[in-house]
């Protein structure tokens, strides 16, 4: 993987990742059952996804 | 807004900023401190925030407010200030043996290993129910299971004023089998009266004197 392909990975997870905890900030400011279940079922997969997406692109970097 | 909420509050919020320039600055990983930066940013740290995002959130969910703020609660809300002291959760709630901003988790909860994670699972479910599902009618809401014995026992067990009441030795062994959940607190001749949603509407009610809840 080129540091390129990295650096795009690294911006998408990064992405990813700060979607999730804006969710989390805002389903935090409303005592709702519909905030609990965003926090649980759109907060919590989408830093998950970044988190796993930047691991990813960890390990599948191949020195030139 | 308590600081149980405001902290994983700003905890978040700077996790995000880390991650934001993290994303927007991707080229700062090709040195070593910014690999670092970068595994601390999009990793260890929003995995910290979740957890804490999850425990304050959890935390919420036991509140009074929480549960009630569902329209079909309405009614299991205002039996908690039936003027009558035969209702047994109105009498535990105007009288704070339990907690009015955790009242309805404080009896509803298992009393187990993992009995919290268990409520809130199933009120999980109610949620779904809520949202996508045929919601019933109030006096239609039973429990699961029959009542267990194990949640009344958790604040009243060894207190005096079970042990040594007069009803409680109506029979020799009824405390034991009230231990044991063979005989139910909320037995015909007990403690009968719960919620009664169905009954409600000719109720007194209870006003708490300014300040209270």
């Amino acid at each position: 993987m080129t540091p390129v392909v990295i650096q795009r990975n690294i911006r998408w997870s990064g992405r990813l990742i700060v979607i999730g905890l804006v969710v989390q900030m805002l389903s935090l400011l409303w005592t709702h059952p519909l905030a609990f279940v965003c926090f649980l079922l759109i907060g919590c997969p989408l830093v998950g996804a970044g988190i796993l997406f930047f691991l990813y692109s960890l390990v599948s970097h191949e020195h030139a | 807004m308590d600081t149980t909420t405001l902290i994983p509050i700003f905890f978040t919020m700077i996790v995000a900023v880390l991650g934001l320039f993290t994303a927007m600055r991707p080229e700062f990983t090709s040195a070593r401190g910014g690999k670092i930066l970068a595994f601390v940013a999009l990793c260890i740290l929003p995995v910290l925030s979740v957890w804490a995002g999850f425990d304050a959130q959890l935390d919420r969910s036991t509140s009074t407010q929480f549960c009630l703020s569902c329209h079909v609660m309405a009614d299991f809300g205002k039996s908690l200030y039936v003027d009558d002291k035969s209702y047994l959760p109105a009498a535990h709630f105007q009288n704070n043996f339990v907690p009015r901003d955790h009242a309805c988790f404080t009896c509803h909860t298992d009393y187990t290993m993992f009995g919290d994670y268990k409520a809130k699972w199933r009120g999980v479910h109610h949620v779904i129910v809520q949202y996508l599902g045929t919601i019933p009618k109030p006096a239609d809401i039973k429990l699961y299971t029959p009542y267990n014995n194990r949640e009344c026992l958790h604040c009243h067990a060894g207190s005096r004023v079970y042990e040594e009441a007069a009803p409680h030795h109506k029979t020799p062994d009824m405390l034991a089998r009230a231990a044991s959940n063979q005989l139910s607190c909320m037995s015909s001749d007990c403690h009968e009266f719960v919620h009664d949603v169905a009954d409600i509407g000719g109720a007194a009610f209870w006003k708490p004197k300014a300040g209270g809840q």
